[in-house]
């Protein structure tokens, strides 16, 4: 294993983003399951979640790092894998926010539906794509991908919806507590901001848009994908995990 | 989040991936794109320009009509004399019209500060939109023959503008938000936004950048504003109401663009159809400016 780890190329910024985002996924995911025991009750099943998703990330990082340094190929199937099973928690965090405002598990089942659309929709438009033999766009790629990229931009779009002006922003609004309202509007940014980098990991597959304005390789899918997975599963925990502690404090005060 | 730049940004996200599966858009194509949206959803925020105007006030419909018609008459005659001094005056004051229609949700007041965003937003936006199109604004540029266009939409000068402008604006959105005119949150969407709609006009081709800016952030937002403006209560039969009062104006307004293109296909006007969409364009917009800053102004005091 540790012959594994001293392969990692010097002048290969993917292959150090895989390590980095599995460490540090393990990392928040032990900080999380060690501070739930801090917080308020109603607060721990949110806590929990966090750590489950950045768990879950750490361990398909762990297999993750490996393939990518073993084949030098982006681990696509491994990526959904993770994804369907992480990104839907999130929307449960939604959902557990709003709760006390009156949440119904409809809007609970709504998100996550539009979440499964995303990913599976997403995974068709990358792991199908059209390639010749030297791995290079095949016809009818970009219609490939442009077409399965629109139809999981539908089920983002809801989410986005949902986030900033649906049932999701007028729960927060209902629930009166402006430490839900604060935290469901930061949540909303990951949605807008962090969620946003996807797509561009997306265009940088083999006929992607990206690929073939800016002769950007195919490899940087993963860089972008690492980042954004960096950002949006840690960050959208810490976010959780700040309202339950503020939360806490005061209820103790 | 506005609901405006939440179809904005929903829009973008949709149509970009198609636009590039359609591949190069000509400007024929661009314009059989654009043309519809601006003429059905872009025209008719100017349509009931008569009834903010006398809102409130014993003056008669006639009269607005005709200083109206006047003014419309007044800037297609500087065309005619001075078809520069009319662009430049156009892009003036279109980029403060487009600043203060971005921000009259914000502000309560209407500084001297405020009155400079608008107008370094909206010479932000036409100079990023010239600037990230030169290769369709060169084409435009050769039917539309008069004298300095080419100098004026120069890739130097319209770089410096939009740096300069661009600058300015993100200055003083810092400055509004320390004296706290602009909260922290509002900071950080409008440079979002102003990020957005510049990326869409890197992406997009020049007229279909611009309908998705004109159409979603602009049109539909004062739409909205007029709506709200004219009916407290929010119901079907009101929308309703909204609709009758939109459609006199803006039927009669598509029918005569529509009239005045025909006399070009017709060989009867003997100018290009981008010069043409220029001059009603900037003319139309001459009047509704000055009917707007009345109406942002009596806004703000309801």
């Amino acid at each position: 294993m540790l012959l594994e780890v001293l392969t990692i190329p010097k002048d290969d910024p993917i292959a150090f983003t895989f390590f980095i985002g599995y460490m540090a996924m393990l990392a928040a995911s032990v900080f999380f399951f060690f501070e739930r025991g801090r917080v308020d009750d109603k607060w721990k099943l949110s806590l929990l979640v966090s750590g489950l998703i950045t768990g879950i990330a750490a361990v398909h990082y762990y297999y993750m790092k490996d393939y990518y340094v073993a084949t030098g190929e982006n681990p696509t199937a491994l990526r959904y894998i993770d994804w369907t099973l992480t990104v839907p928690l999130m929307c449960v965090e939604f959902y557990l926010l709003t709760k006390v405002a009156g949440a119904t598990k409809g809007l609970l089942w709504k998100l996550i539906f539009a979440s499964a659309l995303m990913l599976v929709a997403g995974y068709i438009g990358e792991a199908f794509v059209p390639l010749n033999a030297d791995g290079t766009a095949a016809e009818g790629a970009t219609a490939h991908s442009v077409m399965w990229g629109v139809i999981s931009t539908l089920g983002y779009i809801y989410i986005l919806y949902a986030a900033w002006a649906g049932e999701v922003a007028q729960l927060a609004k209902k629930s009166g507590n402006p430490v839900v309202i604060r935290g469901v509007k930061t949540l909303g940014w990951f949605v807008l901001v962090g969620w946003a980098i996807y797509p561009i990991g997306y265009m940088c597959m083999p006929g992607g848009w990206l690929n073939t304005a800016f002769g950007w390789e195919s490899g940087s899918v993963d860089l972008f994908y690492n980042i954004a997975d960096a950002i949006n599963k840690i960050g959208f925990g810490l976010v959780v995990y700040g309202i339950a502690i503020s939360s806490s404090e005061k209820k103790a005060a | 989040m506005t609901k405006s730049i939440f179809i904005f940004i929903a829009v973008l996200l949709l149509s970009f991936p198609l636009t590039k599966l359609y591949g190069d858009f000509t400007l024929v194509d661009q314009l059989l794109f654009s043309f519809p949206l601006i003429l059905f959803l872009g025209l008719p925020h100017g349509a009931i320009d008569n009834v903010l105007f006398l809102r409130n006030t014993n003056e008669g419909n006639t009269k607005f009509i005709l200083v109206y018609v006047m003014m419309v008459g007044a800037y297609i005659s500087l065309w005619f004399l001075s078809p520069t001094t009319a662009y430049i005056l156009f892009l003036f004051f279109s980029a403060y019209h487009f600043g203060q229609s971005q921000f009259s949700h914000y502000v309560k007041s209407s500084n001297l500060l405020i009155k400079l965003l608008n107008f370094s937003w909206g010479v932000s936006l036409l100079s990023g939109l010239v600037y990230f199109n030169q290769s369709d604004i060169n084409q435009i540029s050769a039917s539309i023959n008069f004298i300095d266009i080419e100098v004026l939409h120069g890739e130097n000068l319209m770089f410096w503008i939009f740096l300069i402008s661009t600058t300015s604006v993100v200055v003083l959105f810092i400055v509004l938000s320390v004296r706290g005119i602009l909260t922290t949150e509002t900071l950080a969407m409008e440079l979002l936004v102003l990020f957005l709609i510049h990326i869409c006009f890197v992406l997009m081709p020049l007229f279909v950048g611009f309908t998705l800016y004109f159409v979603v952030l602009h049109s539909l937002k004062v739409l909205q504003e007029e709506y709200t403006f004219l009916f407290k209560v929010k119901s079907r039969s009101s929308l309703v109401k909204f609709i009758k009062l939109l459609a006199p104006l803006s039927i009669l307004s598509i029918f005569g663009t529509i009239a005045l293109f025909c006399l070009i296909y017709y060989e009867l006007l003997p100018i290009s159809y981008g010069y043409l969409f220029l001059i009603i364009i900037s003319s139309i917009t001459f009047p509704h400016i000055f009917v707007m800053e009345k109406f942002y102004s009596i806004s703000r005091k309801e």
